[in-house]
């Protein structure tokens, strides 16, 4: 009898919690693990499974000779745009959170890169940026700045600074509204009380408006952390991680080893390896940002 | 059990829609519809797509062969690979494919031969030259459906302008050519070099060659990418590049949205075309262009080679449609239908005798079949060629910017890893 009423017990919740466990099965877990398994067996080149292959893909992959730089182009890539996007987006929320003539249109208008398909702004970016009909070098030459057009995406770093500057630009409005909703938790009656206590506006922000944002900024940067790293269409779009594998991420790197490369096995290695790079990314993040909490 | 019971579900539902639309009751004998699927890439033709031309053969077939439907999904040309691997490697393995390459698919043993695929009296109509680069260890895994020969373009008003009166035929004489046309013309690029993903395989293989060189050896069964040749040829470029005589950045040039447009636009007086690049102009701008044609140039002591590309339709055998796919390919290769098709495609050289019988007295394809029998083609019928492809798209145009030994020299070790 008492066995019987805690199953009804557990099935009275099942119907609650069931579809978003179905949901993290279906769409999160049997990906991950088809994923591990595929990096496990040796997979011919025109796709099909030929039996388990023990660790020989990761050998491989740690003898491919593009992985050292593209990890490191990774490394940077992640934490150059996270933390910027982090440092513009604080003041960006700062300013529509007071309140001015138009700011409805102003907020409306920050959302459009984040609403925009990334694909569709990168492609704009690509020819905005384009060494022989793009804007930027027109705009350049005509006020002088430039004598001969730039291929700005033919050369390896300013391609690479551009593609960050792209991911920045996507990443910022939804950063800014994470924030912007953190900066409405701060109570006013506590700003106002500093205020008659002598204190002014920066002292303000600093000592009570950015402590009371830190979950918000926790989240943001967790999301984008994952987001940025995962980032593949403005890589792609833009150029496609070339010339050669000089502006490739890791992700964009798993994907031109399956299908130039033709290495599906070595390429689900990548993407494994890129599973775990997350997981610690994040777990690191977590860690540095709860013991900043208990220290404090 | 289940798969019975789910093919009553199916002729339970047709036997409804049948119902449904035309008012009566019909017998469910007809219900055991073979469904064939295809992918197919999409050849340039006139700037239109060519799934119209498709959907219409798919139609007429279906008309023609009661019980057998066919459904064709037109794919874009740089992600018919892509999206194939994918198909292949989630069971969805299309029934046939219409592409570049075959030479995987047939090590794996994937697919029907060429016999399997058509009729005796179609296969007897197809060319052999094209037929003998369907093969896999002598057997034809592939039946050909378009070929391609590459030739010199050039802008006659650039070079008229520049004094050139003789096409160049070595390395010297071109250098001494576009040096005039730099000279004279700012803002124009003496050689469209497109070293970018989108066909570097070929622009590579038309340098490499006019310097004798090869992407394999036959005799020695093994890749030579980085042969002293294919080396040479590339230091040649690197001299061009150097001198800025080709666009910026080669290796980032694709052909089509880079250095076909620039010539397009006359900002190219010389780019390596292919048979179809005439009717291409006409359809993307640039029908004003005063359009020559020659023979490439070669290195010292070589001789002027082309380039022949063809493509080919790979029947695959993991739905058992042989009977149908077999149907199908007959009814394609119809000389009606075939010609619908390469009208489609757009100014290509047929692979049928009976279709190359007519396109030998079109000016524009004759000298281009003219050709062939002297063109150098991709080893296709090497089991890695396509990772080699792929490779040699990634990465070898840095071999004009950067080291052409190192990156030659890193293409052949991937190219001798590859399985």
């Amino acid at each position: 009898m008492a066995t019987g009423s805690i199953r009804r017990g557990r099935f009275g919740a099942l119907p609650w919690i069931g579809p978003a466990v179905v949901l993290i099965l279906v769409m999160v877990v049997w990906p991950a693990i088809e994923m591990i398994r595929t990096s496990l067996h040796e997979i011919d080149q025109t796709g099909i499974a030929k039996g388990w292959n023990g660790i020989s893909n990761y050998r491989t992959l740690i003898h491919n000779p593009d992985l050292p730089q593209t990890l490191v182009r990774t490394l940077i890539w992640v934490s150059v745009v996270v933390s910027l996007t982090v440092l513009i987006s604080l003041p960006v929320a700062q300013i529509l959170h007071g309140k001015f003539p138009g700011r409805k249109v102003v907020r409306y208008s920050i959302i459009i890169p984040w609403a925009a398909s990334v694909v569709m702004t990168a492609t704009i970016w690509r020819w905005i940026l384009d060494g022989f009909y793009g804007i930027l070098n027109r705009i350049l030459q005509d006020v002088g700045v430039l004598k001969d057009p730039i291929d700005w995406l033919g050369n390896p770093n300013s391609a690479f600074v551009f593609l960050m500057v792209v991911a920045i630009f996507v990443s910022v409005p939804f950063t800014t509204y994470v924030i912007l909703a953190g900066l409405t938790t701060v109570p006013e009656d506590i700003l106002e009380a500093s205020s008659i206590d002598g204190a002014n506006g920066w002292k303000r922000y600093k000592e009570i408006t950015f402590p009371l944002l830190r979950s918000a900024l926790l989240v943001s940067a967790v999301i984008n952390l994952i987001n940025v790293f995962n980032s593949f269409p403005i890589i792609w779009a833009m150029t496609g991680g070339g010339p050669g594998y000089s502006t490739d991420t890791t992700t964009t790197l798993a994907y031109k080893i399956s299908f130039r490369d033709q290495d599906i096995g070595q390429s689900a290695a990548m993407a494994t390896v890129n599973f775990a790079i997350i997981l610690i990314f994040i777990s690191i993040f977590l860690k540095v940002s709860k013991w900043r909490e208990t220290s404090e | 059990m289940k798969k019975s019971t789910r093919r009553v579900a199916f002729s339970a539902s047709l036997v409804l829609a049948a119902t449904g639309v035309v008012g009566i009751s019909l017998p469910v004998a007809h219900a055991a519809t073979v469904n064939l699927t295809m992918v197919a890439a999409d050849y340039p033709g006139d700037g239109k797509t060519q799934q119209a031309q498709w959907d219409g053969l798919s139609k007429a077939f279906a008309a023609a062969n009661p019980g057998i439907t066919m459904t064709v999904n037109v794919v874009s040309w740089d992600v018919i690979d892509d999206k194939v691997k994918t198909l292949i490697a989630t069971g969805k393995t299309p029934d046939i494919v219409n592409k570049g390459d075959y030479s995987a698919p047939a090590a794996a043993g994937l697919l029907y031969k060429a016999s399997e695929m058509v009729s005796a009296s179609t296969l007897a109509d197809i060319v052999p030259t094209f037929l003998n680069n369907s093969m896999y260890n002598g057997t034809a895994y592939a039946v050909p459906d378009l070929a391609s020969a590459r030739a010199l373009f050039y802008n006659k008003d650039i070079l008229k302008k520049a004094g050139v009166t003789k096409l160049p035929t070595t390395y010297d004489e071109l250098i001494t050519v576009l040096s005039k046309i730099k000279a004279k013309n700012p803002g124009v690029y003496g050689y469209a070099v497109p070293m970018g993903p989108e066909e570097a395989q070929a622009e590579f293989a038309i340098w490499a060659g006019g310097n004798g060189g090869r992407m394999y050896d036959y005799t020695a069964k093994k890749w030579t990418i980085n042969s002293p040749a294919n080396i040479g040829a590339m230091t040649f470029l690197k001299k061009l590049n150097d001198l800025k005589y080709i666009e910026p950045n080669p290796a980032k040039c694709d052909r089509t949205a880079c250095a076909q447009t620039l010539f397009a636009a006359g900002k190219a007086a010389f780019i390596n075309g292919s048979v179809f690049l005439p009717a291409w102009l006409k359809a993307n701008g640039g029908a004003g262009i005063n359009l020559g044609s020659g023979a490439f140039v070669h290195g010292p002591g070589q001789e002027a080679v082309t380039l022949g590309v063809q493509d080919y339709f790979t029947a695959y055998k993991a739905n058992g449609h042989q009977a149908e796919i077999q149907k199908f390919m007959d009814f394609l290769y119809q000389p009606a239908n075939y010609a619908d098709f390469l009208t489609a495609a757009g100014g290509f050289i047929p692979a049928t005798k009976s279709a190359g019988a007519v396109a030998a007295k079109d000016p524009a394809l004759a000298p281009f079949i003219a050709l062939l029998p002297k063109a150098i083609f991709y080893p296709g019928d090497i089991a890695t060629f396509p990772a080699v492809k792929g490779a040699l798209q990634t990465s070898v145009g840095l071999a004009i910017t950067g080291n052409p030994t190192k990156v030659l020299g890193d293409i052949q070790k991937k190219a001798l890893a590859a399985k």
